[in-house]
């Protein structure tokens, strides 16, 4: 951009000592204030009008404020009278009436823009001249804006506006952040605050104050300012300014160091966070493939009837007790038992139809069960349609936790949560109940077992519909973190499988160190491959680790096999 | 001992005959204006479906001779079809859109700048212009991928299922790679927009018919092939190891050897199926690779028949034949319809469409009294 | 001149094998001549499948030494190479080629090429027919050649695979429970066989039914938790106060079998 460098030196100039006296003027009337931005914007000088904008940031009248925010977006216009008198800017105001004509008001005095008659005018927009404006108007209407918005009630509003005009380390908003830093009582926003100050002042020029402003970056964890001071470290002599350089210096060491335990933390987090949503996704299949040594390919389709049941659930509750935030708290505690119950449903209605009759071919039940998954997925796309659904949060799912700069989504927390809860309720039910003690006599046994006097039909019809259950159950829980639509079940048949291979089948422990090892290998390997690549090596590394564990990492216990 | 009947030898060289010159005729020789005439598109359909039944005997050959379920089939037909994919892509020349030297998608993927030393032709494309290049790497590189897999998989003794789902997962990564841009194949949209093969134009009905005829060759080959392995000691170990491999591996053999060697072959075939399949559908991209198309392709086996010769091929044309027809009058009810006939060939029908002969004259002979002597009753007076 | 080292045709020399801390072979001690039949006996869980498995390469011991005639080391060989050194292994239940024919059953067998080449351009020589049939012969099972393996009865499918074992010229048979499951008669003439086997062969038996083990037994070998409690003639073990200890009842069960 080629911008004359004299008015644009001026232009600086005026503005320092616009924004210097700014405090002093705080005092300036509000018609005063009017009647400046009205000239203001009459003017031709931009030095002028940037001077005049600079010095509206304590006005606190909403007209000269609106106006403002109009005259920066070309929504300020001006009516010049017939008779050729000053002309008056104005602002619309309220909706465009059938006509597209819109009521008008003066930004002198907030009235309404009145014809020769003295009747308030309604205009419309294709009719107007607009207010003049430049980009570096535009620029000063922004500071002016931001600044007041650090002041603003909104909390995001006021942390936005503070990161984003303390990384100018512009020395003239320094009294603005110090104003505010007595009033703010969010915690939060006062570290943003006390950020913005250091840095600002870091962009000085005298050393005391800039070797303080170091040490109190690297107290705060200002990982913002992380990459500023290593472009410092490079520029400050070590010679000349010794004590800077080694504040410098010994901020970076704090820094890095605490960046480096944030990636980690946040990386361990993620990892078991996806390793939750694995073994989520593959608990159920543990049960159905692993004890049962069924292929279940229609695996994937159950997650997605428990997702769909979720969102069905949801319907239901918004339907009859209305959309209000209450009820989208509550559905999901009806939706996760929902979930199970109709998965399971599912899957002993496959039990009985298709599976039983496949136990001693295995190949065949994973052949037919893959047709069983076509069936479902085009049933669900013919009733619920071919585009994702909306399956809502409800609040306490919403939002994340931070814990030094590191993120901690509620929903990833909530999943692993789920996956220890659901991880428990297994275990218990295989080692603490009947049901439990049978199915692992059958699985271990199935002719004694049945010798014994244990209902082996209904121990596997129970044991499947357990399975599918749990696969809907993680349905419901993976709705509250990814799509819902016909597809979701594809998305995860392949990693589940591969979770319950490399875990050993028929292996509790097995599953979930499988889940671990994976969630975690695929972030570790993320940053450096990206996602596809990290997913991809995964599966590699697989399919290598099983050379060496053909029986995976938990195999039972491998005796002479026969036949 | 199991040498093929007479009469199937006599129903293949009669379906040949039809296949390979009446049919052609139809099409060439008899004016368009003929109720007779078979058009230049149902030609190419009946191509695509030869290459189905090449790439079902090689499924065949694997999970209905060999007892070995590959959910990666796909992955070798694919890999064939994109060796001489790239090859055509080649020939298209200054004939793309934007009359590059190198084709279409490696000017809009901006590949002159990643690889500025050959004008935007990544390296390993550039062998490619040779025709007898791209030829091998149809057969080579399906079976450098299954060598390489088959012998850590065999190795380790994964099997059963086992071996299905890593196949799968092999062929799930596959997919995932082929989908990205810079492993410059064309990403999702793959290779396409060919215009000539062989110096001919690929739209133009002879070009069609060559093919067709070609892809029909190769099929009558890859059965006699097939056909001949089934009477070798090799296929009654093939047979051995899918009914009982402990046994096999017990008399000395090295059943890792013989299912790697039967693995690598099932990936040739279907490789050379899939560099057919390319020119005459006009496109190649990762979704032919993925499990569930090699899921559809045991469909095929399953419907016609596996362990049989003919029943994959039967299942290969008349699966598809029927899909043909279903999307163009159900669309939305053909993967109910399918779906449903696997479960219902699964449950009822493991030997498939050739195996209900069979299954009439069993049926017929249990309710008629066992001709013959009668055997000793089981039950000894004690 | 010193006495030349005895050859045994089965040497194992303290040999261990662990499974997930469970010890299935515990410092087992095992010696066999050549052209000997022995039986071996002992509980469940006693190690004898296993102790087929590490002879037959397919599990690895985690100590000790296999040596096969006097020779050869077992233990880093794999199952396919143990069995070309002329070890066959008949498995307790009975596995044969369910979709071949009896005849093809054996040709597989037959000793003779191995490789995949050899076995692709492999054809049916006069020699090997003959062959075929005189096995068949033994196996009482000639009538039945052309017929597929799946439609014979469990009994004449112990002995199709005791012919395929045979097919393959071993110098040691290992035979695991070949009666299970058989009538008293078809129990019988499987003893008569392995019987006319011994001297031949060596033969290794495993065996639960008692009334079998009187009928074949030259010296039996009774496992016991891994390792081997005794070893002497049928009469001598079925005396013995240890295994009177571990195999109480089983003992009292074999005459009520006689009846």
């Amino acid at each position: 951009m080629q911008v004359p460098r004299a008015p644009r030196f001026l232009a600086g100039l005026f503005l320092r000592v616009a924004l210097a006296l700014a405090p002093v003027i705080a005092g300036l009337g509000d018609d005063a204030a009017r009647a400046k931005l009205v000239g203001a914007v009459l003017s031709e000088d931009a030095a002028e009008q940037v001077a005049v904008v600079r010095d509206l940031v304590s006005v606190d009248d909403p007209v000269v404020l609106r106006s403002l925010a109009a005259w920066r977006l070309g929504n300020l216009y001006v009516w010049s009278p017939p008779d050729g008198g000053a002309g008056q800017p104005f602002l619309l105001e309220g909706a465009t009436d059938a006509e597209g004509k819109s009521a008008a008001i003066r930004v002198a005095d907030g009235s309404p823009l009145r014809d020769a008659a003295g009747t308030p005018v309604r205009v419309v927009v294709a009719d107007l001249s607009v207010a003049d404006t430049s980009s570096k108007v535009r620029r000063a209407i922004k500071v002016v804006l931001d600044l007041r918005a650090v002041g603003d009630p909104d909390p995001a509003v006021r942390r936005d506006a503070i990161v984003k005009l303390g990384q100018e380390q512009e020395p003239d908003y320094l009294p603005h952040f110090e104003r505010r830093l007595p009033l703010e009582a969010d915690p939060g926003i006062r570290r943003s605050l006390a950020e913005a100050i250091a840095f600002t002042r870091l962009g000085g020029t005298d050393p005391a104050v800039r070797i303080q402003a170091v040490r109190t970056l690297a107290e705060l964890r200002s990982i913002n300012s992380l990459g500023y001071l290593r472009k410092l470290r490079g520029q400050v002599s070590p010679v000349a300014e010794p004590e800077l350089r080694r504040a410098v210096e010994s901020a970076l060491v704090v820094l890095e160091d605490y960046v480096w335990w944030g990636t980690l933390f946040g990386t361990a987090f993620r990892g078991f966070s996806l390793a939750a949503v694995l073994l989520v996704a593959s608990l159920g299949l543990a049960i159905t493939f692993g004890l049962m040594g069924v292929i279940n390919m229609a695996h994937g389709e159950l997650i997605m009837v428990g997702a769909y049941t979720a969102y069905v659930v949801q319907n239901l509750f918004r339907s009859s007790f209305g959309g209000s935030v209450a009820v989208q708290d509550a559905y999901f505690l009806a939706a996760l038992p929902a979930s199970f119950v109709t998965a399971a449903l599912v899957g002993l209605v496959l039990e009985r139809g298709i599976i039983r009759f496949l136990y001693r071919r295995p190949l065949e039940s994973m052949l037919a069960t893959w047709g069983v998954s076509l069936v479902l997925q085009q049933l669900f796309r013919h009733v619920f349609g071919a585009a994702n659904v909306q399956v809502g949060s409800p609040r306490w799912l919403s939002g994340s936790w931070v814990i030094s700069d590191v993120l901690l989504a509620y929903n990833r927390i909530f999943v692993i949560g789920f996956a220890f809860a659901i991880v428990g309720l297994t275990w218990l039910l295989m080692t603490r109940t009947s049901l439990g003690l049978q199915i692992r006599a059958v699985m271990q046994n199935r002719a004694m077992a049945s010798a014994l006097g244990v209902r082996t039909e209904r121990v596997n019809m129970l044991t499947f519909a357990f399975g599918s259950g749990l696969a809907g159950m993680a349905g419901a829980c993976l709705s509250q973190i990814g799509n819902v639509g016909p597809g979701l079940g594809q998305n995860y048949v392949v990693d589940c499988f591969m979770i319950v291979v490399l875990g050993g089948v028929g292996s509790l422990p097995g599953t979930v160190s499988a889940s671990l090892g994976v969630g975690v290998t695929d972030q570790i390997l993320q940053p450096w491959l990206g996602a596809v690549m990290g997913k991809i090596s995964v599966l590699a590394a697989i399919i290598l680790f099983l050379q060496w564990r053909p029986a995976g990492l938990f195999a039972s216990r491998g005796r002479g096999l026969e036949g | 001992m199991n040498s093929p009947t007479q009469r199937e030898y006599g129903v293949v060289a009669a379906i040949a005959v039809i296949g390979l010159v009446v049919l052609p005729l139809l099409n060439g020789a008899v004016p368009e204006s003929s109720a007779l005439h078979l058009t230049t598109f149902q030609l190419g359909v009946f191509g695509k479906y030869l290459c189905y039944a090449v790439l079902a005997l090689g499924v065949n050959l694997l999970w209905g001779q060999t007892g070995i379920l590959s959910l990666g089939q796909c992955l070798f037909f694919a890999l064939g079809g994109y060796a001489l994919g790239m090859h055509l892509m080649l020939l298209i020349g200054k004939l793309g859109q934007y009359h590059a030297d190198i084709p279409d998608f490696m000017v809009f993927l901006e590949f002159p700048k990643r690889y500025p030393s050959t004008g935007g032709l990544p390296p390993h494309w550039i062998p490619f212009r040779n025709l007898g290049f791209a030829l091998a790497a149809v057969v080579i590189v399906p079976a450098l991928v299954a060598t390489a897999f088959g012998w850590l998989a065999f190795r380790s003794r994964i099997k059963g299922v086992y071996f299905s789902i890593l196949s799968q997962a092999l062929t799930y990564a596959a997919t995932l790679l082929f989908f990205r841009n810079d492993f410059t194949f064309g990403g999702n949209n793959g290779l396409t927009d060919f215009k000539v093969i062989l110096g001919h134009d690929v739209n133009q009905p002879a070009t069609k018919r060559a093919l067709y005829i070609a892809s029909g060759l190769l099929l009558l080959g890859t059965y006699a092939f097939c056909r001949w392995l089934t009477t070798t000691k090799f296929g009654l170990i093939q047979r051995a190891i899918r009914d009982s491999e402990n046994r096999v591996l017990f008399s000395g053999y090295a059943t890792a050897h013989f299912k790697l060697f039967v693995f690598v072959v099932a990936a040739v075939i279907a490789g050379l199926g899939g560099a057919l399949y390319v020119p005459q559908v006009g496109i190649i991209n990762p979704s032919d690779m993925g499990t569930d198309k090699s899921l559809e392709a045991v469909v095929w086996c399953a419907v016609g028949g596996r362990g049989s010769i003919v029943g994959p091929i039967l299942g290969a044309i008349g699966v598809n034949a029927l899909k043909s027809y279903a999307t163009h009058s159900f669309a939305e009810q053909w993967p109910y319809f399918l779906g449903i006939l696997f479960i219902l060939v699964t449950l009822f029908l493991p030997d498939g469409l050739v195996g209900i002969p069979a299954r009439v004259r069993g049926l017929l002979a249990r309710r008629r009294p066992p001709a013959g002597p009668t055997p000793p009753p089981s039950s000894s007076p004690s | 001149m010193s006495t030349p080292k005895k050859h045994f045709i089965l040497a194992m020399e303290g040999v261990s094998k662990a499974f997930d801390g469970f010890r299935a072979i515990n410092d087992l001690n095992f010696y066999m001549d050549e052209g000997e039949l022995r039986v071996i006996i002992g509980p469940n869980g006693a190690g004898k499948s296993t102790m087929l498995d590490l002879i037959t390469g397919r599990t690895q011991p985690d100590r000790g030494r296999i040596e096969y005639g006097g020779d050869t080391d077992l233990t880093r060989l794999n199952e396919y190479e143990i069995a070309r050194l002329g070890i066959g292994r008949k498995f307790q239940t009975p596995s044969v080629y369910v979709d071949h024919t009896v005849e093809e059953n054996i040709w597989l067998s037959l000793r003779g090429g191995r490789g995949v080449w050899s076995c692709l351009f492999a054809r049916l020589r006069p020699a090997d027919r003959d062959r075929i049939h005189a096995l068949l012969d033994t196996i009482g099972l000639a009538d039945r050649a052309r017929r597929k393996a799946g439609t014979l009865s469990h009994g004449q499918k112990q002995w199709l695979e005791i012919g395929m074992l045979l097919a393959q010229e071993p110098r040691l048979l290992l035979v695991d429970e070949p009666a299970a499951g058989m009538t008293d008669n078809e129990t019988e003439r499987t003893g008569e066989l392995l019987l006319s086997l011994a001297g031949k062969h060596s033969i290794v038996v495993i065996e639960h039914d008692m009334v079998f083990v009187r009928q074949i037994a030259r010296t039996v070998t009774v496992l016991h938790q891994g390792s081997i409690l005794c070893e002497g003639t049928v009469d001598q073990v079925q005396a013995d106060e240890r295994v009177k200890e571990v195999y109480l009842g089983r003992k009292k069960k074999a005459p009520a079998t006689v009846a």
